[in-house]
């Protein structure tokens, strides 16, 4: 606690130093000076390697940096030393913070890339501050906690020229490719209609990964020794510790998570953006049981609405979850799973199931579409490679920070604040503003409040 | 329970004296008075009926004052402190807690409602019809499919009169929904959205260990009736037990026959031919907290096929583009019409500016005078009543039908499958372990 202070104020000064260069990027575009004078990435060429640092290395994190231990990991950081042990221990030279900004502080000048990989709620403060320093960024899905950080996320690092990638790491398979390569072929015809579900926060029908529909717990218990809860709270209201929050279990809470849409949407969404070439819904409404201003409800139905995108038909996006899922196709075979997981296109001359064409007899007769889509070296490497001066990742924040804020955006709808009031009407969307048009109370929910101290 | 045992040798003299008589009524042209035969007592429109009430402390209080203009005659409940005010209410009436002495007893009765706990209500509706009572029986009809099957026919071979306690079904909205849709105001439906919010629980939870004392105003073993041997908990009574699948049969089984009734007129329907279900989650004991239940029906009578979806705890279809913004479309309890040609809300056309164009469909239907009343004038030799038991037994089976695909949900999933079912038959015949859910179990001593 003592420690945070410190960092507190040399991010400031380092702040102000970022916002002049940017400043001064933005004003003098032809001025030739290379970039790591004005303090931007370190050029790093393919045949080195990266310096990486992560932040959150305990779950999740913990599998990204295997996944890029081709590079330098330099530095991590946790705030629960207890389950970020296992992967200290795999980088013994790695230098070990608790507090980012003072990881970012002291190693700025080691750092040329970091994962960030924290509970959702501190996704935005974290990329933030590394972007503004200059490094990559790697953060996993969904990209912020609110529509509002999405956007300012993506804005910071196309300002400030940084490779990044959200962790959604299907948009690298071969199935997202070759879907958008069906649809592309006109293998079911004009999409008006996307069904896509998870049975989280389902394990299972019979258990869950985390509570939803749940309040807060009353019992106080201390936090353990290995954990520094105020630097787990984050920018987060304050609120005493408690088990039920942390490891995992935060996704559940409108505080720290943003509930099965959150933790599946940019998944799953992923592939459908891609190939129906979404951009920004229209209109967002959706249904949900009993929900309380603590949790998530246990089980929603969510549904966007698209406008045409060039030769495209207006769309309808329904999101199903916590067991929901729409009605299995007559097109699907007797004995053929329907999935607890799953998306369904339905087209004006056919059905998909993933990526399949339905029913078999169809997809026989359709073969193969042509491939007009690069393939991928793979999720992480694609985005080593755009440190490195490569071609922007597929999930670069660009394209990540759109659809993070379309999937955000639908949890707007399941506050409680505003359900009586959506019997009324569906939210419409006003991207370029980042405003809801039609019921300004909503408004507040675009965004979280941060605790003193904490800002973007 | 030796009362019960008693009674129950009485029973079964009484069912065999029954079926002889079935066999006698099989000869049509035999002129034998039917009372001889021991079938309802002829009450003119001018006489009171005797009424006896079976679990009369819940909605069974309702039904009592809506039957006010006759004769209650005798009450019968388990549980003496919930019943204690309508029993107040009827000081002349004989009081018991075994509704089998209780049609042994009093050799007045007309006609009996029952109102129990779904899990009871065959046993007590199939004993009254077999001493050929009118029933009045609240909905669900019964617990099972297999059941609300031989609870239907019992009626229609003992000819009593029969209501299920689904009121909405005599009310305009029905009639108007009917109207509209023969009219062809929507054109052809082949989608329809049902869905109800009702926060019944409690659901999506397990058996509770402890077992507390069972309090002294209660027979808890004949408020299990035909239910497994568990012990008492109040987390089962009273009303709780909706939740619980020996007992109850989740908010699809609590509302569906009320707000299924409308779409199940106006489109025809009798037998799915196929059933799926997804859950909030999957548990032995009680119901999800929310589900969406899947049914297809065949084409029917110029209509064609059509795909009916009912959502419950909080869940409904999206917000339809005909619906203006400002108008309500909320997750309490409504019904959406998809027509080749427009859309419905209940009865109301949408858009509103479609509505005002149409105007209202010619009446093509007789009105009710009331739902309670429909099932007096049956009993006194009117025309039978808008739920009778061979409207309703349908209706019940296509409800229930749906919570067998809900206990199936696992195999649904892992096996990649709608259930499909075979009306006539009662049987699923492509799961055949989803048949253990068509009927209850039995306790022994207990039959239909």
């Amino acid at each position: 606690m003592k420690d945070k202070k410190k960092p507190n104020e040399e991010k400031h000064i380092k702040i102000s130093r970022r916002d002049f260069v940017s400043a001064a990027a933005a004003a003098a575009a032809f001025t030739i000076v290379p970039r790591h004078v004005l303090g931007g990435p370190r050029h790093v060429p393919p045949s080195e390697k990266l310096n990486i640092a992560g932040v959150g290395v305990g779950g999740r994190g913990s599998s990204d940096i295997t996944a890029l231990s081709s590079e330098n990991i330099v530095a991590l950081c946790d705030v629960d030393w207890k389950r970020a042990g296992g992967t200290f221990k795999r980088y013994p030279n790695a230098k070990k913070y608790k507090d980012f900004r003072r990881m970012l502080d002291e190693e700025d000048k080691n750092i040329d890339a970091v994962v960030v990989a924290t509970p959702d709620h501190v996704h935005a403060v974290a990329s933030i501050a590394a972007i503004k320093r200059g490094k990559h960024v790697y953060c996993e899905k969904p990209l912020t906690h609110s529509v509002y950080e999405a956007r300012m996320v993506a804005e910071a690092a196309r300002e400030h020229k940084v490779a990044t990638q959200m962790g959604n790491q299907g948009q690298a398979s071969e199935e997202t490719r070759l879907l958008c390569e069906y649809i592309w072929g006109g293998a079911i015809g004009p999409v008006r209609e996307v069904h896509v579900w998870t049975d989280r926060p389902l394990r299972g029908l019979s258990d869950v990964y985390w509570p939803q529909g749940v309040g807060r717990p009353e019992d106080t218990p201390s936090p353990p020794d290995t954990l520094d809860w105020d630097l787990w709270l984050g920018p987060a209201p304050e609120r005493p510790y408690h088990p039920s929050y942390v490891p995992f279990k935060w996704r559940g809470w409108w505080d720290f998570g943003t509930g099965a849409l959150g933790d599946i949407g940019c998944h799953s969404i992923d592939p459908i953006w891609r190939a129906l070439k979404l951009k920004v819904p229209l209109s967002v409404e959706a249904s949900c049981t009993l929900v309380n201003n603590e949790t998530y409800p246990v089980a929603s139905r969510v549904t966007y609405q698209f406008g045409p995108r060039g030769d495209m038909p207006a769309v309808k996006l329904h999101w199903y979850d916590g067991g929901m899922r729409p009605p299995r196709p007559d097109e699907l075979d007797d004995g053929q799973q329907f999935g607890t997981n799953g998306t369904l296109f339905v087209g004006d001359r056919g059905k998909m199931f993933g990526y399949l064409i339905i029913p078999e007899s169809r997809r026989k007769e359709f073969g193969k579409p042509p491939q007009v889509l690069d393939r991928s070296p793979g999720h992480h490497q694609e985005w080593i490679d755009a440190c490195k001066g490569g071609k922007p990742a597929g999930s670069n924040f660009d394209h990540a920070g759109p659809l993070a804020e379309a999937v955000l955006l639908g949890n707007v709808a399941l506050r409680p604040a505003i359900k009586e009031k959506l019997t009324r009407l569906k939210l419409l969307w006003d991207s370029a503003n980042l405003k809801i048009t039609n019921l300004p109370e909503a408004n507040e929910f675009l965004r979280c409040e941060y605790r003193q101290g904490w800002s973007l | 329970m030796k009362d019960s045992v008693k009674l129950d040798r009485k029973q079964t003299l009484t069912i065999s004296r029954r079926d002889f008589m079935n066999v006698a009524a099989a000869t049509a042209f035999t002129i034998v008075p039917r009372h001889v035969l021991g079938g309802p007592r002829h009450v003119p429109p001018s006489e009171k009926l005797n009424i006896a009430g079976v679990g009369v402390g819940g909605r069974g209080a309702g039904d009592l004052n809506e039957v006010g203009s006759e004769n209650i005659v005798a009450l019968c409940d388990v549980d003496d402190k919930y019943a204690a005010g309508t029993f107040k209410r009827y000081p002349n009436a004989g009081k018991y807690r075994d509704f089998r002495r209780m049609l042994d007893k009093e050799k007045n009765i007309d006609a009996v409602i029952v109102a129990t706990p779904d899990h009871t209500h065959a046993v007590v509706t199939m004993a009254a019809i077999k001493m050929g009572k009118h029933v009045y029986c609240e909905k669900p009809l019964a617990h099972s499919i297999y059941e609300v099957r031989r609870v239907t026919e019992a009626a229609r071979e003992a000819k009593v009169a029969t209501q299920l306690g689904n009121q909405g079904q005599a009310s305009e909205g029905t009639r108007l929904v009917c109207e509209f849709i023969w009219d062809g105001a929507i054109g052809p439906v082949r989608e329809v959205h049902s869905w109800c919010n009702r926060p019944i629980s409690p659901r999506g939870i397990d058996r509770p260990k402890e077992t507390p004392p069972v309090p002294g105003t209660l027979d808890w073993d004949l408020w299990l009736g035909p239910a497994p041997e568990r012990p008492y908990h109040p987390c089962y009574l009273p009303f709780k037990w909706r939740g619980w699948w020996d007992f109850g049969t989740g908010v699809l089984g609590d509302i569906g026959c009320h707000q299924l009734v409308s779409i199940f007129r106006a489109l025809k329907l009798g037998y799915p031919t196929s059933v799926e279900a997804c859950s909030s989650g999957i548990n032995s004991e009680t119901a999800p907290l929310a589900s969406i239940v899947r049914y297809d029906f065949p084409a029917r009578e110029g209509m064609p096929a059509v795909k009916l979806t009912w959502y419950d705890g909080g869940l409904m279809p999206a917000r339809p583009q005909e619906l203006e913004n400002g108008l309500r479309f909320g997750n309490a309890d409504d019904n959406l019409f998809v027509g080749e040609k427009g859309k419905m809300l209940s009865h109301r056309l949408l858009p509103e500016s479609m509505s005002k164009d149409y105007g209202r469909p010619p009446r093509v239907l007789p009105r009710s005078p009331g739902h309670h009343k429909e099932w007096i004038n049956a009993c006194k030799g009117g025309e039978p009543a808008g739920s009778n038991f061979d409207l309703a037994g349908p209706l019940t089976e296509m409800v229930l039908l749906g919570n067998v695909a809900l206990r199936m949900g696992q195999q649904l999933y892992e096996k990649g499958l709608k259930l499909y079912y075979d009306g006539p038959s009662m049987k699923i015949t492509n799961l055949p372990e989803a048949n253990n859910y068509i009927s209850s179990k039995y306790r022994e001593a207990w039959t239909l």
